[in-house]
């Protein structure tokens, strides 16, 4: 097993802790997705990014022939905070070890 | 052996852990959706970091994730997985 010296992750949040200041991905309820920048967190990760693009997934049924059409919305918001308790995932991007 | 009371249960779950870190995993969420990965953390909320993380739905590859927390709440099961 390999233990980092520095910057180590030794409970979960310190990877959130290591991404402060970096652009992340955010994977919420309702297929919801969120990249920002991410500036300040707490232990319900409830966060404040910024810059942040959400892509909603949209899936809509043609009356007619039954076909589900899966349509992304996209939007960008400057600055966000964002209610834990909606988060699913936190992909940070990749560290170099 | 029969013996069983909640600090016994808690310290079990710890063992379980700590015996799965670094090893491969599987963590199904509430939501239907499975992440197979390498299991670097787990706090006591199940918050969980997963490395090289593989996100399936329906058993279809959807994603991969380098690192990926995943937030205690949604979490159905974690299964460890034999070394493929």
């Amino acid at each position: 097993m390999d233990k980092r010296e520095e910057g180590s992750v030794e409970e979960p949040l310190d990877l959130i802790r290591l991404s402060l200041d970096e652009r992340i991905f955010v994977k919420m309820r309702q297929d919801r997705e969120l990249r920002g920048k991410l500036h300040a967190y707490d232990q319900h990760l409830n966060m404040i990014l910024s810059d942040v693009e959400e892509t909603i997934k949209v899936v809509e049924k043609d009356e007619e022939t039954d076909e589900e059409i899966i349509r992304n919305i996209k939007r960008n918001i400057k600055m966000l905070f964002v209610r834990g308790d909606g988060v699913i995932l936190i992909s940070p991007p990749l560290r170099t070890s | 052996m029969t013996t069983s009371n909640t600090s016994n249960n808690s310290n079990a779950q710890f063992n379980f852990f700590k015996m799965c870190i670094g090893r491969p995993v599987v963590v199904k969420l509430n939501n239907g959706v499975e992440y197979r990965g390498i299991l670097e953390v787990v706090d006591g909320n199940m918050n969980i970091v997963m490395e090289q993380t593989e996100e399936y739905l329906n058993g279809q590859l959807k994603t991969k994730y380098g690192d990926c927390f995943l937030r205690g709440n949604n979490v159905l099961y974690i299964s460890a997985q034999p070394r493929k």
